[in-house]
C-alpha cells in the first residue's frame, strides 16, 4: 500500500477544496475523497458510515471557522461515535491564533495543526507517516 | 460741711478716697476759671506718670493729650463746658512722657454760681487695658467676618434646626441665591432629596455627641433647580457645658469636577470601544487575509504542476512575487496585531549582556561580512524585565540597523552603553552611520511602512514593531540623529528590582 484509501476533507471554501483536491490528486495522496462543506454535514454523513465500517476515511483534513457548525463542535460530536479504525484527523485552518493552536493541542484526537495554504510538501509528509502506521 | 460732721478724722477720710480712686484707676481733678488753676489728684498724676510733686498747669495738661482727634476733641469740650457749661465723657488718648500711647476716660462738670462757670471738676480714669483689648478683638472680629465673607469656600453658620445664621458669598454664589434669599430658606431646604436622609442623620449623630464632625460628598439644589455636587464637612460648636449651639459647614463646588470626571469616563467608554473594534479588526487581518492569500498562493502551485506552459511567460513570474509580498505583509499585519492584543505579558528578569551576546551572535556572519567594528559596554549584573521573544527581536533589530544603514563610503561602527534612569536601564545603542533627519522624518521614524534609507531589504516594519514590543513591555524609545553623523537609540528597559 502506498497510497491512502480514502481521505476526508471538511472545509467550507470550495478555493481551498479544490485546491486540496487537485494537490492530493497531483501528489498521488488518495484514491478517493469525501468533501463536506460544514460540520453538521460531515456528521450526518460520517456517522452511518462509521457505523456500517465500510469506506470510512483514513485521515480527516479539518477546518476549524465554517458556518452552521465549526471545527471545535463538529470534534466534540465526532469523538461521541464508536469506531473501529483509528482516524488521523489533522486541523487545517489559516488561524495563526494561538489561542486556536492551543486549544487543538486539548484534543487527543488530533495529529497535527497545519497553517494553511497546504503545499505537495506537507501532503507528502502526511502520507509518510500514515503509511508508517 | 460733711467733713466737719464726720466722726473719722480727716486724714482718714482722705485716704479712703485714695483707696477708692487707686483702686478705679480713676483719679479727680479741679480747675479754677478765675485763678486759672488746676489741680489733679495724686491718682490723677499716676495716670499721666509724672511724680507726685508736679506742679500742672492749663497748658501742661493740655499738652498731654495726643495730636489730632484727642486734642482737638478736650479742647472744645473744655471750652464748651466752661462757656456753655455743658458737662463732658469722653474717652481720648495721652501720651504719656516715656512716649506711650494711653487711653484714658476724661469727664468734666461745670460748678456754676451765678449763671456763670466757677470751676470745673472733674473725674480721669486709665481705661488703656481695656480699651486695647477691646479695640484688638474688634479687629480680630473683623479679619475672621473678612476670611469668612471672602473664602472661595462656601462657609454657612446653620443653627439647630437647619437654618441659616449666617453665609458667605461663595455659597451664595455656588446655589444662586442672594444672602437675604438663601436665609429665608432652610439647611434641608436646598439639599437634593436623596441625600436628605443621611443629612438629617449626621446633624443628630452630631447632636447626640456621637460624632463631632463629618464630611461627605454631598448634593443640593440651586434656584435654577440644577443639581449641585458639593464636597461638605460639618462640625457642631458647643458651649463650655458642651451644649450644642450651631453647626459651622463648608461647602465645596464639584460641579466642574464630577463633569470633567464624566468626561473622561465617557473619552474611556469611547476608547475601550475603539479598542474593542481594533481587535476585532486585527482578527480579520488574522484570519480572513491570511486564508485568501493561502488560497492563491496554493492556487498558484497547483497551476505550476498542473499547467506549467502557461507559467511560461512574463506575467506569472510577477504574479508569484505579488503573492508572496502580499503573503509577508499578511504576515507583518499578523505581527503587528499579536502585540497589541496581547493582554497578560509575562515578563521574566533577563540578563542583558548574556540576550544582548545572543543577538550579536547571531548576526556575527553579518558583522563580519559587512566588517563592522562594535564595543559592548553592558556591565554584566544588568537584569531588566522583559517578555523573552520581545527582548531577543528589539535588540536584534536593532543591532540590524545599526549595521544596515552605516555610510555607504565605510564599514559601520557601533557602540553600546548603558545607564539607569529611576526604574528603567537605559540602553545607548549608537552608530556612526547615515543618520536620519529628525526635523522631516521625525514624526514618522516609528510609523508602520516608513522608511528612510535607500537599502535593498528596508521594510520600514522593524522600528514600528520594536517600539510596540518595547511600550508593551513598559519601556519607550527616544532617538538623536543627525545626518552624516550617525544615530543613536536610547531604549528604556524596565530594570528588576
Amino acid at each position: 500500500m502506498n497510497k491512502i484509501d480514502v481521505a476526508c476533507i471538511i472545509d467550507d471554501d470550495p478555493i481551498f477544496i479544490f485546491g486540496a483536491k487537485r494537490m492530493m490528486e497531483l501528489s498521488d495522496f488518495c484514491k478517493s475523497f469525501m468533501v463536506f462543506k460544514n460540520g453538521q454535514e460531515a456528521i450526518n454523513n460520517l456517522k452511518p458510515i462509521m457505523i456500517s465500517g465500510e469506506d470510512v476515511p483514513d485521515i480527516i483534513l479539518l477546518d476549524i471557522n465554517m458556518p452552521i457548525m465549526d471545527g471545535w463542535d463538529f470534534l466534540d460530536e465526532f469523538v461521541k461515535i464508536e469506531s473501529h479504525k483509528l482516524i488521523t484527523i489533522y486541523i487545517v485552518s489559516s488561524s495563526i491564533d494561538p489561542i486556536d493552536v492551543n486549544r487543538a493541542k486539548r484534543y487527543k484526537t488530533i495529529s497535527n495543526y497545519i497553517i494553511k495554504p497546504i503545499s505537495t510538501d506537507t501532503l507528502k509528509e502526511i502520507l509518510q507517516l500514515e503509511l508508517a502506521k | 460741711m460733711y467733713i466737719t460732721k464726720a466722726k473719722t478724722p480727716d486724714n482718714k477720710k482722705v485716704s479712703l478716697l485714695e483707696f477708692i480712686q487707686k483702686h478705679s484707676a480713676m483719679g479727680t481733678w479741679e480747675f479754677d476759671t478765675k485763678l486759672l488753676a488746676i489741680t489733679w489728684s495724686s491718682e490723677t498724676k499716676k495716670i499721666h506718670e509724672v511724680p507726685s510733686d508736679y506742679e500742672p498747669n492749663i497748658e501742661r495738661a493740655l499738652s498731654f493729650y495726643k495730636q489730632g482727634y484727642s486734642l482737638d476733641t478736650i479742647t472744645k469740650l473744655f471750652n464748651d463746658c466752661i462757656e456753655k457749661h455743658e458737662e463732658y465723657d469722653v474717652e481720648i488718648q495721652i501720651i504719656t512722657p516715656s512716649g506711650e500711647d494711653k487711653w484714658v476716660r476724661a469727664i468734666g462738670m461745670p460748678i456754676i454760681k451765678d449763671n456763670k462757670c466757677i470751676k470745673v471738676q472733674g473725674l480721669f480714669q486709665d481705661i488703656d487695658e481695656k480699651t486695647k483689648i477691646s479695640k484688638s478683638l474688634a479687629y480680630k472680629e473683623q479679619q475672621l467676618r473678612r476670611t469668612f465673607e471672602t473664602a472661595l469656600v462656601g462657609m454657612a453658620i446653620v443653627d439647630l434646626e437647619g437654618n441659616w445664621i449666617d453665609v458667605n458669598r461663595s455659597l451664595c454664589n455656588t446655589f444662586g441665591y442672594t444672602k437675604e434669599e438663601i436665609e429665608q430658606l432652610s439647611f434641608l431646604d436646598v439639599t437634593h432629596p436623596e441625600d436628605l436622609r443621611k443629612d438629617y442623620k449626621s446633624m443628630m449623630s452630631m447632636m447626640s455627641g456621637k460624632i463631632d464632625h463629618y464630611e461627605t460628598e454631598k448634593r443640593y439644589i440651586s434656584k435654577k433647580g440644577e443639581t449641585i455636587w458639593t464636597q461638605l464637612s460639618t462640625s457642631i460648636v458647643r458651649d463650655d457645658n458642651g451644649n450644642p449651639l450651631h453647626f459651622v459647614a463648608q461647602i465645596n463646588d464639584l460641579t466642574e469636577i464630577k463633569k470633567t470626571s464624566k468626561k473622561v469616563s465617557q473619552l474611556l467608554a469611547t476608547t475601550e470601544d475603539q479598542n474593542k473594534r481594533l481587535l476585532n479588526f486585527a482578527q480579520i487581518v488574522s484570519h480572513n487575509l491570511r486564508s485568501h492569500y493561502g488560497n492563491l498562493d496554493m492556487l498558484l502551485d497547483i497551476v505550476k504542476m498542473d499547467l506549467p506552459e502557461t507559467t511560461d511567460n512574463e506575467i506569472f513570474p510577477l504574479i508569484c512575487l505579488a503573492v508572496s509580498h502580499l503573503g509577508e505583509t499578511v504576515e507583518n499585519l499578523n505581527e503587528v496585531a499579536a502585540i497589541n492584543i496581547q493582554k497578560d505579558l509575562k515578563t521574566e528578569p533577563l540578563n542583558l549582556l548574556e540576550n544582548f551576546n545572543r543577538a550579536y551572535s547571531s548576526i556575527s556572519a553579518l558583522i563580519i561580512d559587512s566588517k563592522t567594528t562594535i564595543s559592548i559596554n553592558i556591565e554584566p549584573d544588568i537584569v531588566v524585565k522583559a517578555v523573552p521573544a520581545y527582548l531577543d527581536s528589539i535588540l536584534l533589530n536593532f543591532l540590524t540597523n545599526a549595521v544596515k544603514y552605516k555610510k555607504p563610503s565605510e564599514p559601520a561602527k557601533i557602540e553600546i552603553n548603558t545607564s539607569t534612569n529611576n526604574n528603567f536601564v537605559v540602553l545607548e545603542i549608537r552608530d556612526y552611520g547615515q543618520g536620519i533627519d529628525l526635523v522631516k522624518y521625525g514624526e514618522k521614524l516609528f510609523g508602520m511602512y516608513k522608511t528612510f534609507h535607500k537599502h535593498e531589504d528596508s521594510r520600514g516594519l522593524g522600528l514600528f514593531i520594536t517600539k510596540n514590543q518595547v511600550e508593551a513591555i513598559g519601556g519607550k524609545i527616544e532617538v538623536e540623529s543627525e545626518v552624516n553623523e550617525g544615530t543613536t537609540f536610547y531604549i528604556y528597559l524596565k530594570k528588576h528590582e
